[in-house]
């Protein structure tokens, strides 16, 4: 019986060495470039978080959003599928250098660690903390300086939070943005900061906040797409963005979802 | 209050498709950990020595690692340093690779609680049936085996319940469990944002599924209560 077992187990071990040098056969796929492995395989991977308006889930459970109807759109530039993976925002440089991945396409904003550990695209989208308050008294209040009395509800936590705090303005945190807007909206907080994304799909004529609109813009960070360090497919992607804001198909997609203000020139 | 039972349906939509998969992971684990525990408990046990050797090693390895970093290493390491990611991306990839982890993880913590099962029977049986002229074999099979599995129902009941709720280190390798799900509606997912009671929901299915497995291996020990 233990003998039996001794050689069962022998052979297993030697079975997971044979594994290790099949994995060997792998590094030659280092020498194709990033598109023709995406190619290849007939599908990119793309790694995503449930980030509304960006990516999010429909009812049936697929993918949709400004940023997933675009990658679906490059994937079949490319003749290949989209498959989209959601993943932990922490982990994003590994899912991509460990090929679980092959982009982050997911408002990312382009930070210094972003950008020394990906290949990034050219910026698609502009993003900024913006000032909220109400539509009629928007006029009084279109300079840093002309906000710095009132009264603001930011997001905890968020980048607005940050900038409350650089100009030392008098503020409440809350749960979420969307709490730091009805706030504005029921006169509690005489304005709030959120970002200029959600502010263009939740404020203004048309949504369910009509009496509040946006001012200032407080600071500005810019979205791109990360691929894998030194990948071809960046040149795809930018290539595919100048064409689809050439004829139009941009701004087609970002007007779906209310991001269409947000989008580079 | 309306604002609550009209988001209760969204998540417990979530909660039971994330728990879905908890349930899952805990079987999947419990069908590869009980046999190979008991391989690696034989193994350990062998008097073939460099085996023995080899298999406290690996338990030591293991037992002595937190099972998330196992999970990071199991997940990512091929794709890093091999660059050949054998699991794939996909929500199937990552259940392999989790169950891959856990199935490894358990089988060691059961070992060592077969081991402490089988040599726990006293010698004299071992003794008395070579005297009867059995077989080493006989003896585990006929004598030993069942009284292992009487004797470790108490201590498996143990790490049984301690999977369940480990089954939860999954979400670092992005398996969307109950948790993950959970989770979401804390950062903000399907129009729910900053809603901390979702997770009081999550450990209401823990709850539950724990009370569910005590009662029937409180049976299971009752059952098997004839030896004494």
């Amino acid at each position: 019986m233990k003998k039996l077992l001794s050689l069962l187990l022998v052979a297993a071990m030697g079975l997971s060495l044979v594994g290790c040098g099949g994995s060997d056969n792998g590094s030659k796929s280092e020498s194709k470039s990033d598109l023709e492995y995406v190619k290849e395989k007939g599908k990119l991977v793309v790694g995503v978080t449930d980030f509304a308006p960006m990516d999010y889930k429909d009812e049936s459970g697929n993918w949709i959003g400004f940023d997933a109807d675009m990658a679906t759109a490059f994937a079949e530039s490319l003749g290949v599928k989209a498959e989209f993976v959601e993943i932990d925002w922490d982990n994003k440089i590994m899912e991509l250098d460990g090929k679980t991945i092959d982009c982050v396409w997911n408002g990312m904003t382009l930070t210094d660690e972003v950008t020394s550990s990906m290949a990034c695209s050219d910026a698609y989208c502009n993003n900024a903390q913006v000032v909220i308050v109400p539509s009629d008294k928007a006029d009084q209040y279109q300079t840093v300086d002309s906000i710095k009395d009132l009264t603001f509800a930011v997001e905890a936590g968020s980048a607005g939070e940050d900038q409350a705090k650089a100009l030392e303005l008098n503020y409440t945190p809350v749960k979420a943005q969307s709490d730091a807007l009805m706030e504005v909206a029921a006169g509690t907080s005489d304005a709030a900061i959120i970002d200029s994304l959600m502010a263009a799909a939740m404020v203004g004529e048309g949504t369910g906040y009509d009496k509040l609109t946006y001012t200032v813009g407080l600071n500005s960070e810019e979205y791109g797409v990360g691929f894998r360090k030194d990948s071809d497919l960046v040149a795809e992607l930018n290539k595919f963005f100048t064409d689809s804001k050439a004829d139009g198909s941009m701004e087609k997609c970002a007007e779906t979802y209310k991001v269409q203000a947000a989008l580079t020139k | 209050m309306d604002l609550f039972f009209e988001q209760l349906p969204i998540v417990l939509g979530a909660l039971n498709t994330g728990f879905l998969q908890t349930l899952k992971l805990f079987f999947v684990t419990l069908l590869g950990a009980f046999p190979l525990g008991l391989l690696i408990a034989l193994g350990s046990m062998s008097k073939f020595k460099p085996l023995s050797y080899l298999m406290k090693f690996i338990v030591w390895i293991v037992r002595g690692t937190p099972l998330m970093i196992q999970l990071l290493i199991i997940y990512y390491f091929p794709g890093l340093v091999f660059h050949n990611p054998v699991w794939g991306g996909g929500e199937g990839g990552r259940f392999v690779a989790a169950s891959v982890s856990f199935i490894v993880n358990y089988a060691c913590y059961f070992s060592e609680i077969y081991r402490g099962g089988i040599q726990g029977i006293p010698v004299g049986q071992e003794e008395a049936g070579l005297v009867l002229g059995m077989t080493p074999r006989q003896i585990f099979f006929k004598v030993k085996l069942l009284q292992m599995i009487k004797k470790i129902v108490p201590a498996m009941s143990n790490e049984i319940i301690t999977l369940v709720k480990d089954t939860s280190l999954a979400r670092i390798i992005a398996l969307q469990e109950i948790i993950w799900a959970g989770q979401a509606f804390m950062k903000g997912s399907q129009g729910i944002s900053g809603a901390i009671w979702p997770l009081f929901f999550c450990a209401f299915y823990y709850l539950i599924w724990n009370g569910v497995l005590t009662v029937l291996l409180g049976k299971l020990e009752k059952k098997l209560d004839f030896f004494r």
